[in-house]
């Protein structure tokens, strides 16, 4: 999960003038912090505009490729308690435990195909993976603006096709802060997602998108992602990222 | 065809009644084949749809019996290099509660990786309601159902559903519906899916899991696969397709269809007789228009060939119609069956469509032509013999030559002392079908002259309690034997399946009730459901404790059991506490010493089987069982062997440290409690259930409730047998009409000149009555000897090729005593018609009859 | 004995048939009497209408005071079994039977007691003279050893009528009178009715009175 915001508030593409591979891993460094703790809104907003909403408390040590998280819902009813705990590897895929209070067990949450949606939100298990920018190739398109800010727009290609679900990303990095202003993903000709970064505020130095907006062109469904009560830098804990914390503290 | 348009279409019409009479034999036998065959193959086909619908693209499936296994497993089949995908199910059927919807097939799943195997969703997002994944994962009661059911019960998200739970009835809430794909066809529509791990918990499943669905990785085949997981999980382990499970449902099948088989075809050998019978009439009547034919210059294959192309329009006619009935009838049977199956079994299938193969219709009818031509063989053959000369004279009757008889005879000495060598030699299954069939051969070889002989014993009898009435029907029957010999044959073959089939199912009942009174004999039981065969639904093992902890209680003794496949037969593992069970029960082993066979067992040093196992598996005292377990082969010596009912296919008896120690399961599917000696069952019962009640909902049972279930069972699965029985003797019956109304015929100046000379119409009813009435003492008469001899080769057969299953030769008394006034009652009902017929006819026509 | 008054019988069918038209016809007691006609002419449609084996279109049968015409079927047997005895031209005896259980079978059909039925039927075959045949099946009988039977079984009850459809139709002449003999013998022992149906005009001479019909209707009535 913390790669949503990972990918939100900095990302892993660090940006320089001519290299844009450089203006990718830039934005990546100017987003590494200790810990990080917010809480979250999501709301989807399906094609017939029908709108759900849940909320959570994130919890994040650790930075980029070695982070730990947890997530815990708190609204509404029906999953307050659920927990996730993510723990990301520099080398390879995340593990992910799932907390249940109903079932008073946690579960492994298998992640053998990275395209299937996150929980019913517009976003997909690999929209929220943290890549290593080895894998992808970048080729800078030129400079367009976006939300009266001057963007550069890079498209990113997977090296290798079966990295990804998608053939092509175009990614639009702000010059001024080198924060994402937006992401669109493509298969083949069509545009599949869009995330769309907006509220972008510097939240102890670090310029921080408070509004995600996952748009599925397929579904026509909106995912908002609200983010209110940031910090970073928080004092945490390391236990409190296991197994046991998560039904600890349920 | 010119011919049979001149001379057969008019004779056909005039006696249509008869012809319809004779037809119904192959309309009756082609319709039996038909419809068990028909309702056989659809429920198959509904299991291997339902199996083949929730498997998704899974390629393989890693099972251990219906034990299931540890979750760890999982990771031992993740980390395989060559799998791709591999995800856990829990399945299980459970009743929904809902008037008329019976039960749901559930399938848990995880939904985090299943997508990949199965297709909940329909592409077209707008139809695929999904509330919220997260909510379906946090609450166990979710359920995703199919839009059939949901329409079915007019669901809608958040609906409720009560469902039979391991926790009593539980409401579950509906948060998904599935569109229609291939999956939420399976069991009807009557499907759900739940979270895993919330279905371990209501199904009681602890941390394990049922199997594991597995596609291989890109670029790996099936068969790399399946090497590989093999290699790596050991032979505790099955790795099969999904299809294989259907083998394991068509061996649970196969003595059931098996015996249908065996009744279809004694049903369409009866028609045989009738058609036989039907025939011979009507080349004895028509003797005289043959006679002209063959005067006008008919040749001898022309008179045999008219008589065969009857044989065939009527055969095929009788075919199709009783195809039609077989198709028409095969629906009812088939849902009826797997209700059976659903209880005695507790297998998954749904019947909802029927599964008509055209080459068993076709196979059907040609078989039913066959037979009507087989039958009319030498009628046709007799008819082309028929001389010209004597056929055109007046009043001659074609009498049974005494050659034919006596050649008869013969052969059926012949026969019957080739089977009676083949008894001694009867361990042999080529020997023993042999044998079998001869003897019933010779039984109807026999049929013609005994039934001479018996009507010639039953004269003076006869005549001695209704002189005229009496002595006329007995002539009537000894002048006719070909018109009598056919019917009493067929009446014989008919009783002889009954006797058979009602003496197995005597043997049966008390032998069950037997091993009921033996081993089934605590005070009561606790199971997670009425339906005992249920192994889906399962407890922890503290329970033991708790309910021996009840005041009053004396022991509590716990048993898991479920079905594994050993060398491809589905047997039955059954963990005991062995050395508690022998302080309660105490049966006579067939095979080694009870003493011993309990102690070495308890030790965990060996297990003992039951007798049907022996047999189906071909294994006797001292040979080494080598059961796949999680933990490995465990191979432990056969220390005894007893007669158990409690899976027809064979039981293997385990001690419960033996199966906890290899399965890693300390659950538990029956709890077997006994009462102190003085204290009142009922009271101690009621405490249980208050104690149990807290905390689990688990049902109860008296023993007298344990043995009504059984005994309904038994009821159940012997009802298709009964009815098939009723469609023989019906057809038998049929025969008697047909005999009689040809009798009258033949008899109408006869019976004429009896009214001339003063017969009342009371005494002509009464000489027709007497005459069916004897038809059917005679079949009773033969048709229990041929029975005695039918029921010791079914006994044989059951033992041999049905189950395993010894059964002590009890000759079903009762039941024939039974049988007697309800085949001369049926006679008697036969002979109204006929008799009718006769007093109501003009006694001058008839006077002048010939 | 017998009277009929108008005593008309059609047989319904594809045609109509009238068989009998009209007949009056009186028969004392004792007499023997022979009907006479072509094929056809409704001799025996007549005799079968005495012996109630079939019921008049129209007009009245009385056979010994009973109005058969009124008679329910059962009854109309019970008239026959008790005061008719029917002797036939093809004999129809009972294949089945010999001849003692032929002779037997309407004293059965009575339910005499079966000692006394032994007694007659002996008695009556040694009347016919075939006391040396008792054994016998139809089938092993002459021709007029049959009619002798059937007469013997016609006779059984000692009926007061005796009807016979052509009884020598069947035979060879001396047979044929040998039988003729036996009815005349039996008709002076035990003085029944008798009416015989034929188209010999020997049989008829020997008869008291002759009955010739014609298309249904008498055209002759001769008393010698």
């Amino acid at each position: 999960m913390s790669r949503v915001l990972t990918s939100a508030f900095s990302t892993f593409f660090v940006l320089l003038q001519v290299d844009p591979r450089q203006i990718v891993e830039e934005a990546q460094r100017r987003t590494t912090t200790q810990s990080q703790r917010y809480e979250g809104t999501l709301r989807v907003i399906d094609a017939r505009n029908k709108v759900t909403e849940k909320r959570w408390q994130y919890d994040r040590i650790g930075s980029h490729g070695s982070s730990k998280a947890v997530l815990r819902f708190t609204a509404p009813p029906e999953v307050k308690g659920v927990a996730l705990l993510v723990l990301n590897h520099p080398d390879r895929s995340s593990d992910q435990w799932m907390w249940t209070p109903a079932l008073n067990r946690d579960r492994r949450i298998a992640l053998q195909d990275r395209s299937t949606r996150f929980f019913g939100t517009d976003f997909s298990f690999e929209d929220l993976e943290e890549r290593d920018t080895n894998q992808f190739d970048f080729k800078l398109l030129g400079e367009e603006s976006l939300d009266s800010a001057v963007c550069w727009k890079v498209q990113s290609t997977p090296r290798q096709a079966k990295v990804s679900q998608y053939t092509h990303s175009y990614l639009w990095i702000r010059k001024d802060n080198y924060a994402f202003a937006q992401i669109e993903n493509y298969d083949k000709d069509h545009l599949v997602r869009r995330a769309h970064y907006s509220d972008i505020r510097n939240d102890q130095g670090i310029w921080t998108a408070h509004q995600i907006d996952m748009h599925d062109l397929r579904r026509n469904s909106h995912t908002i992602l609200t983010i209110e009560k940031l910090q970073y830098n928080v004092p945490m804990n390391g236990d409190a990222f296991t197994r046991e914390a998560l039904s600890r503290e349920s | 065809m010119m011919l049979f348009r001149l001379l057969s279409w008019p004779y056909l019409r005039r006696h249509l009644v008869r012809w319809i009479l004779t037809v119904a034999g192959i309309v009756l036998g082609v319709g039996v084949f038909v419809a068990m065959h028909t309702a056989n193959r659809s429920i198959f086909s509904a299991f291997d749809r339902t199996v083949d619908q929730i498997a998704g693209s899974t390629q393989l499936q890693v099972s251990a019996g219906e034990f299931g296994f540890d979750e760890s497993v999982l990771e031992r089949v993740q980390s395989v290099r060559e799998v791709g995908i591999a995800v856990p199910v829990i399945e299980a059927t459970v009743d929904t509660n809902i008037p008329g919807q019976g039960s749901i097939l559930i399938l848990g799943i995880d939904m985090t990786g299943d997508r990949n195997l199965r297709d909940y969703e329909l592409k077209d997002a707008d139809e695929a309601i999904m509330d919220d994944p997260l909510v379906f994962l946090a609450q166990p009661d979710s359920l995703m159902v199919t839009q059939e059911f949901a329409g079915r019960n007019n669901l809608t998200v958040n609906s409720k559903i009560p469902l039979s739970t391991i926790e009593g009835i539980q409401q579950f809430t509906v948060r998904g519906i599935m569109s229609s794909t291939g999956m939420t066809r399976a069991f009807g529509g009557n499907f759900a899916v739940m979270d895993i791990y919330a279905a371990q918990q209501v199904l009681g499943r602890g941390r394990r899991f049922d199997r594991i669905d597995v596609r291989a990785k890109d670029g790996i085949t099936i068969d790399e696969c399946q090497a590989a997981l093999k290699a790596t999980l050991g032979p505790s382990f099955d790795v099969d397709p999904p299809s294989a499970r259907g083998r394991h449902f068509e061996a649970l099948l196969q003595s059931y269809s098996t015996a249908m088989m065996i009744s279809s075809l004694f049903a369409l050998m009866v028609g045989m007789f009738i058609i036989y019978n039907s025939f011979a009439i009507a080349v004895t009547h028509r003797r005289a228009e043959i006679g002209i034919l063959r005067a006008l210059g008919a040749t001898r294959g022309q008179i045999q060939r008219l008589f065969l192309l009857e044989s065939i329009v009527a055969g095929t006619l009788g075919s199709v119609v009783g195809a039609v009935v077989g198709i028409a009838a095969a629906l009812g049977i088939a849902r009826w069956i797997s209700r059976v199956l659903e209880t005695a079994g507790g297998v998954a299938q749904r019947v909802s469509e029927l599964q008509v193969d055209a080459s068993l219709i076709a196979l059907a009818i040609v078989a039913g032509t066959g037979t009507s031509v087989l039958a009319a063989w030498i009628p046709a053959r007799n008819a082309a013999r028929v001389d010209p000369v004597q056929a055109l004279q007046k009043g001659k009757y074609q009498v049974l030559s005494v050659g034919e008889n006596r050649r008869r005879r013969w052969i059926a000495l012949a026969a019957f002392l080739i089977a009676s060598v083949c008894l001694f030699f009867s361990y042999s299954k080529p020997f023993f079908y042999t044998g079998y069939v001869l003897m019933i051969g010779a039984g109807l070889l026999l049929a013609p002259a005994l039934t001479l002989l018996l009507s010639k014993t039953l004269r003076p009898i006869l005549k001695r309690i209704l002189p005229a009435e009496g002595t006329l029907a007995a002539d009537s029957l000894v002048e006719a034997p070909r018109r009598t010999s056919a019917t009493v044959s067929a009446l014989m073959l008919s009783l002889a399946m009954v006797v058979g089939f009602g003496g197995f199912a005597h043997s049966f009942y008390s032998s069950i009730q037997e091993w009921m009174d033996n081993a089934l004999n605590p005070d009561f039981f606790v199971a997670p459901s009425e339906n005992l065969a249920t192994r889906s639904l399962t407890f922890p093992a503290e329970i033991s404790s708790v309910i021996e902890r009840v005041d009053g209680v004396d022991q509590v003794q716990v048993v898991r059991d479920a079905r594994v496949t050993y060398h491809d037969v589905p047997v039955m593992v059954i963990s005991i506490e062995t050395e508690k069970v022998a302080s309660t029960v105490h049966r006579t082993p067939v095979a080694g010493s009870l003493e011993e066979m309990n102690r070495l067992t308890a030790e965990g040093k060996g297990l003992f089987v039951s007798e049907s196992f022996a047999t189906n598996l071909k294994t006797k005292m001292g040979d080494v069982v080598e059961l796949p377990t999680p933990s490995g082969l465990l191979k432990l010596p056969i220390v005894g062997i007893i007669r158990d009912y409690s899976d027809l296919r064979g039981s293997l008896f385990i001690d419960r440290s033996v199966y906890r120690d290899w399965w890693k399961d300390d659950t538990a599917n029956i709890a077997r409690v006994y009462v102190k000696k003085g204290e009142n069952v009922e009271a101690v019962r009621q405490r249980v259930i208050n104690t149990l009640s807290s905390q689990y909902r688990l049902l109860v049972l008296t023993n007298r409730e344990v043995r009504d279930w059984i005994m309904k069972l038994l009821d159940q699965w012997f009802a298709m047998t009964y009815n098939q029985i009723v469609v023989a003797v019906l057809v038998a019956v049929l025969g008697i009409v047909n005999t009689l109304t040809v009798s009258i015929t033949d008899r109408k100046r006869e019976l004429g000149v009896m009214q001339a000379v003063g017969g009342l119409r009371k005494q002509i009813r009464w000489t027709v009555w007497i005459e069916a009435l004897t038809i059917g003492v005679i079949g009773l008469i033969l048709g229990t000897c041929l029975g005695a001899v039918n029921l010791y080769y079914t006994l044989g057969m059951i033992k041999r090729d049905l189950g395993g299953i010894g059964l002590d030769y009890i000759f079903p008394s009762a039941f024939m005593i039974l049988m007697v006034p309800i085949i001369l009652g049926a006679a008697w009902i036969a002979a109204l018609g006929p008799a009718e017929a006769a007093v109501r006819g003009s006694l001058v026509e008839a006077l002048e009859y010939e | 004995m017998i009277s009929l008054t108008h005593v008309s019988k059609i047989f319904d069918g594809k045609r109509k048939a009238t068989a009998l038209e009209n007949i009056d016809l009186h028969i004392e007691k004792g007499n023997v009497v022979s009907i006479m006609g072509p094929s056809g002419s409704g001799k025996s449609t007549l005799l079968n209408l005495i012996g109630g084996l079939d019921r008049p279109s129209s007009g009245d049968i009385r056979v010994d005071g009973e109005n058969l015409s009124e008679l329910s079927d059962d009854d109309r047997t019970r008239v026959r079994r008790d005061k008719i005895g029917f002797v036939f031209q093809f004999f129809n005896l009972l294949p089945t039977l010999n001849s003692l259980e032929n002779v037997a079978l309407p004293l059965h059909l009575r339910k005499w007691p079966r000692k006394k039925i032994e007694d007659r039927a002996k008695e009556l075959l040694n009347l016919v003279q075939l006391d040396h045949r008792l054994e016998h099946l139809p089938d092993e009988l002459s021709g007029g050893e049959r009619q002798r039977v059937a007469i013997a079984r016609a006779l059984s009850v000692y009926p007061p009528i005796l009807l016979a459809d052509e009884p020598t139709g069947n035979l060879d002449t001396a047979t044929g009178r040998e039988i003729l003999k036996l009815i005349d013998d039996l008709h002076s022992r035990l003085g029944s009715t008798v009416l015989i149906v034929t188209h010999d005009l020997e049989v008829a001479e020997r008869c008291s009175r002759t009955v010739a019909l014609r298309d249904g209707r008498i055209v002759e009535d001769r008393r010698r």
